[in-house]
């Protein structure tokens, strides 16, 4: 990202940002809410259009990537934007559409589909079998939120971007979660995006990462290897700004 | 593990399979000299005449299409409402009384509901000769029943606990109706309403078509002599009109929405109705062609049940009803699966826009016409009747579809585009998928509009109830008309109930649903 501005409604929702990431870092990104994490997440997977500066991935501007090259970058949304009107293994499957086409996305839609690699997805994000026949509205917002975690690690991008991933999830599960999107735990043979940016509200996770980037009214305040991270400065994070 | 599941955004875009058989059929009789003749056609779209002759003639046949849908609309209008409120369950419970005189009214209205516009038109024509009354009280018959039945259906939906709050208060049935039955319905009339002027204006025109006068005749007139220059120019003025109209009556709802003088709005809405009925009447008398005097009053034979029996069994049952189904399902293939199939191939704005106005003039031009479009250059049967109804329809469903996919946030669209999805795969699970079972709602009430319309491309399909009504229309069989208008009847009527049920389903499938289908006719 370089020298990104992002201004919404005459709102600065970010100023004169400079990240560079490189392949394998595990990024923690941390402030509060409205600080905005989101929409740097946004702007990264190109689906915000910066007011000024760019993000290049490759080295190519993330708006005119290819749409194959945007399949590279999987996006865990916090709002998580799974399809209500298919089943749990349709979602899961709609994170690979990136790299199918249009015979194989109707086909999705007509019934289940590679089921086995859908159940590996289903089952690293912590998920039943049983499950995958569910419709979306009849799961809980805990499930929901793994089969959108389970959707992401579908895709088998290269960077993974995920915007609050863990917000509904017990203790134990978010966990377990870190873990399989850090690519800490064994996972059937998944491919797990090598690079990870995850934005989150538990700032006692963050020993698990490489790096933390923390945001403050929509700049960066903090970017440091996450060892260096004081706890002082995570109060005067959350509390004294 | 279930291996099946089709989706409802797949279920969309299968029923445009049908568009196969039709368009072998049409292909396999297709004749090079009438391929020329459509190409004509064609061009004409570029190329309207301006004579200032022609262009005097489409704007006093659009006037008097204008007048006629006007005054057929208002009476509807006038007549749906009251009917509405006295089929409504909620009615009767307010004023005490057993809801079964609500049930009657509404089995009763079902039956003029479930007759098309044109066969009330071809009826009277028979029974009072030509007159604009004719196309008036044609087209108000099924509309005022078609209105009681939306209001009905929305006042019954109405949360009752207001009512009776208001009768334990011991507030007088008249003040409990006006309290709690009007604010909820009326902004509902206000946009039904705006919607049924413009299905009256394609009525009229239709009606036009089969010799009642109006822009419908000019464009049949200009179809028969090949004058395609002529028909755009007709075409063209009326597009306009329906534009216009559109946003006039979407600025106006829009007015009307907003709060706060709900008195003044109202008398203002009132006035400029009434203003527009009495220009609509003085033009019907300053042309002479809305007299009562004109009236001939012709002798209808009532069959005796000899006739009717002998009518029974020389009609050949299975077919017409097998016709008329067959004709249903493939015009309704076309009409419901063709927009999603056509704008997930070609997701680009610009040919979105493209096909817009493709639509905008398939929907101004009455399938009758399409047919005999079609006609020219292929052989007549009942895929040239499913086309021409199935591509008519394929255009109102079509704007509904994109109406539905612009009000939509981009939030799922974007989700897709950041997997790397190409831009068909990106419109099929981002734009189309969250509304397709409003969409799906809706195609199961086209489905059983185009029940009714089969009679409108009865002739040119050659077979069907639809034909041998007309058939029995202008040979004076009464008899044999009696038994096909109750056999069309009893058919809407068992499509409308089927296709309420599936309406229903639909809409509680989806969650959170506050969508209620208004637009029924």
């Amino acid at each position: 990202m370089i020298n990104l501005d992002v201004v919404h409604s005459e709102n600065i929702r970010l100023k004169n940002i400079n990240i560079k990431i490189s392949e394998g870092e595990k990024i923690a990104l941390l402030g509060k809410s409205g600080a905005g994490k989101s929409t740097l997440i946004s702007a990264a997977n190109g689906t915000v259009n910066p007011s000024f500066g760019s993000v290049l991935w490759k080295g190519r501007n993330v708006l005119q990537i290819s749409p194959r090259m945007r399949s590279e970058l999987a996006t865990l949304w916090q709002d998580l934007r799974l399809i209500e009107e298919l089943n749990v293994c349709q979602n899961i499957n709609s994170g690979a559409l990136g790299s199918k086409n249009l015979l194989w996305a109707l086909r999705n839609l007509l019934g289940s589909i590679e089921i086995n690699e859908c159940i590996k997805c289903a089952e690293a994000a912590g998920l039943e079998k049983e499950i995958l026949n569910r419709n979306i509205f009849e799961i809980s917002g805990g499930q929901k939120q793994r089969v959108a975690i389970a959707k992401a690690i579908r895709q088998e991008g290269e960077i993974l971007l995920a915007d609050e991933p863990i917000s509904s999830l017990d203790p134990e599960l978010i966990a377990k979660m870190i873990d399989l999107l850090l690519g800490n735990s064994t996972n059937n043979g998944i491919k797990i995006p090598n690079t990870v940016l995850v934005s989150l509200h538990q700032p006692e996770l963050i020993y698990k990462f490489t790096r933390v980037i923390a945001l403050s009214k929509g700049k960066v305040i903090i970017d440091k290897p996450s060892y260096l991270v004081s706890q002082k400065e995570i109060e005067w994070l959350y509390d004294k700004r | 593990m279930k291996l099946l599941n089709v989706t409802q955004p797949i279920i969309t875009i299968l029923p445009a399979i049908t568009i196969l058989p039709v368009a072998i059929s049409i292909i396999a009789g297709l004749h090079f000299g009438g391929v020329e003749v459509i190409g004509k056609f064609i061009l004409g779209f570029f190329d309207p005449s301006l004579d200032k002759i022609i262009i005097k003639s489409s704007l006093n046949g659009l006037q008097l299409t204008l007048a006629t849908a006007i005054i057929s609309w208002s009476i509807s209008l006038f007549t749906g409402i009251i009917l509405g409120f006295i089929s409504s369950n909620i009615f009767w419970k307010i004023l005490d009384k057993s809801s079964l005189v609500a049930l009657l009214i509404r089995r009763i209205l079902a039956i003029p509901r479930s007759i098309h516009e044109l066969v009330w038109g071809l009826m009277l024509l028979q029974i009072v000769g030509l007159n604009s009354w004719v196309a008036i009280v044609a087209i108000a018959i099924p509309y005022s029943c078609l209105v009681a039945r939306v209001i009905s259906d929305q006042l019954d939906s109405l949360n009752s606990a207001p009512v009776s709050a208001l009768k334990q208060a011991g507030a007088k049935p008249i003040n409990v109706i006006a309290t709690s039955l009007f604010p909820p319905i009326i902004p509902i009339i206000l946009s039904y309403g705006g919607y049924r002027l413009e299905c009256a204006i394609r009525g009229a025109t239709l009606l036009g078509v089969f010799g009642l006068g109006g822009i419908g005749t000019e464009l049949q007139l200009t179809l028969q002599s090949l004058a395609f220059n002529e028909m755009w120019t007709s075409l063209w003025i009326l597009g306009l009109l329906m534009f216009i109209l559109e946003k006039a009556i979407r600025l106006w709802q829009k007015m009307l929405l907003k709060p706060g003088f709900v008195k003044q709005k109202l008398t203002y809405t009132l006035s400029i109705i009434a203003i527009l009925i009495l220009l609509s009447l003085l033009f019907i008398n300053a042309h002479g062609i809305g007299d009562f005097n004109d009236f001939k009053f012709n002798s209808i034979n009532i069959p005796n049940i000899s006739q009717l029996k002998s009518a029974y069994i020389e009609l050949p049952w299975l077919r017409l009803i097998g016709n008329t189904l067959a004709l249903t399902f493939l015009a309704a293939g076309i009409a419901i699966g063709t927009p999603p199939l056509m704008l997930m191939l070609f997701p680009s704005q610009v040919f979105s826009n493209l096909i817009s106005i493709l639509w905008t003039f398939l929907r101004l031009i009455p399938p009758p016409l399409i047919a005999l479009l079609l006609v020219i250059c292929t052989n007549p049967n009942i895929f040239v009747a499913a086309f021409a109804l199935g591509i008519h329809n394929s255009a109102i469903m079509g704007r509904l579809l994109k109406e539905q996919i612009d009000c939509q946030g981009s939030k799922e669209v974007e989700a897709i585009i950041s997997t790397g999805a190409i831009a068909q795969v990106t419109w099929l699970y981002g734009s189309l998928s969250k509304i397709s079972p409003k969409y799906l709602a809706f195609a199961a009430y086209r489905t059983d509009v185009l029940i009714r319309e089969t009679s409108v491309v009865g002739l040119v399909g050659g077979s069907g109830l639809g034909w041998q009504l007309i058939e029995s229309l202008s040979s004076f069989d009464w008899a044999a008309l009696f038994l096909v208008l109750t056999a069309f009847s009893i058919i809407t009527l068992i499509g409308e109930d089927l296709s309420d049920r599936a309406r229903s389903s639909l809409l509680k499938l989806k969650r959170n649903n506050t969508f209620k289908i208004s637009f029924t006719g």
